[in-house]
C-alpha cells in the first residue's frame, strides 16, 4: 500500500487544480444557468495573455523592453499571475455582453453560443501566437524537483496545488464573507427576489461572468506549466470542470471542490494501476455518480432540467 | 398513437427530387468549377450523418455534443469487420448500423430521462469515453493513427459486381444510400412517431401528460439517430480508407451541431443538408484563401445563434413567406421556431 501515497498525493494536487478549473465554471452556472462552453478557450487564453506579459516582444515597448526584461523573473511571472487573469475577466465580459440576446431563451442557445466562441478564441490564438506548442517559463524558485521521504517530487506541482488551495480559500471568502458574495449567491436562489429588492442583476452578471472567466485564465496560468501550452489546450481543461460540476452538483461551491478532488484522486490512482486509462476514470466516476445520484453530489433542483 | 393526425405528404417531395438530381450531375461538372470528385463523396456522407442528427436536434430538441461517438463506432465497426471477418460492402454496413444503434441504445438508456443541459452533458461526457477508447485500446482500433487500409468492397448484385474504387462510382453509391435515408426519414418525421418526437421538443411534460411514453420514445429517436450516423460512419471510413478517433472528438461532434444550425435543422428538414454543403464548401472555398478560414465560419455560427437560430432554411422561408401566394395560409402568422413542416 505504501507505494500508493505518492499518487494519492498527485492526484489530490490534481484534484485542487481540477477545482480550480471548475471553480469559475461553477460561477457562471450558479447564477446564470449558463454552461459556458468557451471556458476552456478562456483558460487557454489566459496562459497566452501570461506569456506575452512574462516576456514581450521587446520592440512593442520601446525603450522601456530592455529594463522590463532585466526584471528577475519572478516579478514578471506574478505580474502575470495578477494582470493576466483580469484581462482574460474582460475578455468574458465582452462575451457576457454577446450572451444577453439568448436569456430568456432555451438554455441549448447559450450553449451552442459559447461552443461558437470558443472556437472562435481558439482560431483567433492560433492566428495570433501559431499552432506549436509553447513554454511559459515558471521563476527558478518554484521549478526542479526536491527530495521528501525518500520520494522525488516537483516543485512546480507543490507550488500549484498550494496555489490552488490558497485561491479556492479565497472565492469561498469572497463568497461567504462579503456583501457582494451574498449578493451572487443570492443571485444564483433566486433571481427575481434579488432585482425585487433593487439589485442591478445585469451588471451583477457581467461581473459574474468577468469574475468566472479571470478565475479560468488563472488557472491557465497556473496549470500550462505542467499541461503544455497548445491553443487546444482548452478542451482539456473544460471538460474536466463539467464533469466536475455535473459531479457536484450544479452552483454548489463544496460540491466543485470536493468533486474536483474526487475526479483528481481517481485519475491518481487509476494512473498507480494503469496510466494510460487514467482519465477514462472521470467520465466513469461521472456516469456511476450521476446515475445514482441524478443531481450530483451536492445538488438541488435547478432551472437548468426544465 | 393512432390518435395522432398526420398531414399527408408525398413519397419524395419535389425539394428532394430536385436535390438529388442536381447531386447526380456533379460529377459531370465539379471538375470545371476547380474543385474535385471526392468532395462530392464527403458532402454525401455528411448529409446522411446530418439527417440523421437533425432527428435529435431539429425534431425532438435534444441537443447532443457527442454524436461524433457513433459515427466512429460506425467507422471502426466497418473497418474491423472487413479485416476480421470478409470483404463485403452490405454486410460491413449493416454491421456498421447495427453497432452504431447497440451503442446508441445502451448510452441512451443513461440519458433518455434528461432533457436540456444535463442531456446536453451527459451527450459530452459518453462521446468522451468513446473518443478516449478509440485512441487508447490499440490492439483493437490502431490508437491515434487508427485504423489503416480498409478496403472499398465491389457492391455485389447478384451475378454483377460494381467495383467502387473510383470516386465517381463510390459518389453515386453513396447518393443512393442519401437517397434511401432521406426518404426513409422524410416518411418517419411525417409518421405519427414524428409528431410525437415534435411534441416531445415543444413540451416534454404535455407530451407525458397526454400519455405517451417519452422515455421510450426518446431513447428510441437516440438509437436511431445513432444507427444512420454508424451508417455514415462505414461510409466515411470506405471514402476515406480507414477510420481514426479524430471523429469522435469533442469538435467533431460540435461540427456536425454547427452545420445543422447553420443550415436550419430547427426549422427545416433540409437544413442539416444546406448546412453540410455550406459547410464543405466553406472549407474548400474560403479554406483556399485563407488559413482561418475555421474562424470566420466559428463567427458566422455565432452571428447566426445571436441572431438567425432558423438558419439559412429559416431565413428562405421567411423570404418565400413574404411573397403573398394562394397556396400559403396563415404561415406568417406561426411563430417561425414552433414546428417544423418542410
Amino acid at each position: 500500500m505504501a507505494n500508493l501515497f505518492p499518487h494519492l498525493l498527485n492526484g489530490l494536487s490534481l484534484g485542487l487544480l481540477f477545482a480550480l478549473i471548475a471553480l469559475g465554471f461553477m460561477l457562471i452556472v450558479g447564477v446564470m444557468e449558463l454552461i459556458n462552453l468557451a471556458h476552456g478557450s478562456l483558460f487557454a487564453l489566459g496562459a497566452y495573455f501570461a506569456l506575452v506579459i512574462i516576456a514581450p516582444d521587446p520592440a512593442w515597448l520601446g525603450p522601456l523592453g530592455e529594463s522590463y526584461h532585466a526584471l528577475p523573473l519572478a516579478a514578471r511571472y506574478a505580474l502575470a499571475l495578477l494582470v493576466a487573469p483580469v484581462l482574460v475577466g474582460v475578455v468574458g465580459m465582452g462575451l457576457e455582453l454577446c450572451m444577453r440576446r439568448t436569456y430568456g431563451k432555451k438554455a441549448e442557445y447559450g450553449l451552442l453560443l459559447t461552443f461558437g466562441a470558443a472556437l472562435v478564441l481558439e482560431e483567433t490564438i492560433r492566428v495570433l501566437w501559431g499552432p506549436s506548442e509553447q513554454y511559459l517559463q515558471v521563476p527558478r524558485s518554484i521549478s526542479g524537483a526536491f527530495l521528501f521521504a525518500g520520494l522525488i517530487y516537483s516543485k512546480y506541482k507543490l507550488f500549484a496545488a498550494l496555489f490552488a488551495a490558497a485561491a479556492i480559500a479565497l472565492v469561498w471568502l469572497f463568497l461567504e464573507r462579503t456583501p457582494y458574495g451574498a449578493i451572487i449567491k443570492a443571485g444564483a436562489h433566486d433571481s427575481e427576489m434579488v432585482r425585487a429588492l433593487g439589485i442591478d442583476l445585469t451588471r451583477l452578471r457581467l461581473l459574474v461572468f468577468g469574475l468566472g472567466a479571470g478565475l479560468a485564465g488563472l488557472a491557465g496560468i497556473v496549470l500550462t506549466p505542467i499541461w503544455g501550452l497548445r491553443p487546444h489546450v482548452g478542451v482539456d481543461a473544460v471538460i474536466p470542470a463539467f464533469l466536475i460540476i455535473v459531479l457536484g452538483g450544479i452552483g454548489s461551491f463544496w460540491g466543485a471542490v470536493l468533486g474536483g478532488i474526487l475526479v483528481g484522486v481517481a485519475v491518481g490512482l487509476t494512473g498507480a494501476y494503469a496510466s494510460g486509462w487514467s482519465l477514462l476514470s472521470m467520465y466513469l466516476l461521472l456516469i456511476v455518480v450521476v446515475t445514482v445520484r441524478a443531481r450530483g453530489l451536492f445538488g438541488r433542483k435547478s432551472v437548468l432540467e426544465a | 398513437m393512432a390518435a395522432v393526425p398526420t398531414v399527408a405528404s408525398p413519397w419524395v417531395p419535389r425539394g428532394m427530387a430536385l436535390l438529388l438530381a442536381v447531386m447526380a450531375t456533379l460529377p459531370l461538372w465539379v471538375a470545371s468549377i476547380g474543385l474535385y470528385q471526392y468532395l462530392g463523396v464527403e458532402i454525401a456522407i455528411w448529409m446522411i450523418y446530418g439527417l440523421g442528427f437533425n432527428l435529435l436536434l431539429g425534431y425532438s430538441g435534444l441537443p447532443s455534443f457527442g454524436h461524433g461517438a457513433f459515427f466512429g463506432v460506425g467507422a471502426y465497426a466497418f473497418g474491423l469487420f472487413q479485416a476480421w471477418a470478409f470483404e463485403s460492402l452490405l454486410l460491413g454496413m449493416a454491421l456498421a448500423a447495427v453497432a452504431a444503434f447497440v451503442a446508441g441504445a445502451v448510452v441512451g438508456c443513461f440519458l433518455s430521462h434528461r432533457r436540456g443541459i444535463y442531456f446536453a452533458l451527459m451527450t459530452i461526457a459518453f462521446g468522451q469515453v468513446f473518443w478516449f477508447v478509440a485512441i487508447k485500446w490499440h490492439t483493437v482500433t490502431g490508437g491515434e493513427d487508427g485504423l489503416l487500409n480498409i478496403p472499398r468492397p465491389a457492391l455485389e448484385l447478384g451475378a454483377a459486381s460494381v467495383p467502387l474504387n473510383s470516386n465517381v462510382a463510390l459518389f453515386y453509391f453513396v447518393l443512393f444510400v442519401l437517397a434511401v435515408v432521406a426518404v426513409a426519414l422524410w416518411r418517419l418525421v411525417h409518421s405519427p412517431f414524428g409528431k410525437v418526437l415534435q411534441a416531445i421538443r415543444q413540451n416534454e411534460e404535455r407530451a407525458r401528460f397526454v400519455g405517451y411514453n417519452v422515455w421510450l420514445f426518446k431513447w428510441a429517436v437516440f438509437a436511431l439517430s445513432a444507427a444512420i450516423a454508424g451508417l455514415a460512419g462505414s461510409l466515411f471510413s470506405m471514402a476515406q480508407q480507414s477510420a481514426y478517433p479524430d471523429v469522435m472528438s469533442l469538435h467533431a461532434s460540435g461540427v456536425i451541431v454547427m452545420m445543422t444550425l447553420i443550415g436550419g435543422g430547427f426549422v427545416s428538414f433540409w437544413g442539416p443538408v444546406i448546412g453540410v454543403a455550406v459547410y464543405f464548401l466553406a472549407r474548400d472555398v474560403l479554406g483556399a484563401v485563407t488559413e482561418t478560414w475555421l474562424l470566420w465560419f466559428g463567427l458566422v455560427f455565432v452571428l447566426a445563434v445571436l441572431f438567425r437560430p432558423e438558419g439559412i432554411a429559416g431565413a428562405w422561408q421567411e423570404y418565400v413567406g413574404s411573397v403573398p401566394s394562394a397556396g400559403r395560409r396563415n404561415r406568417g402568422t406561426e411563430a417561425p421556431a414552433s414546428h417544423i413542416e418542410r
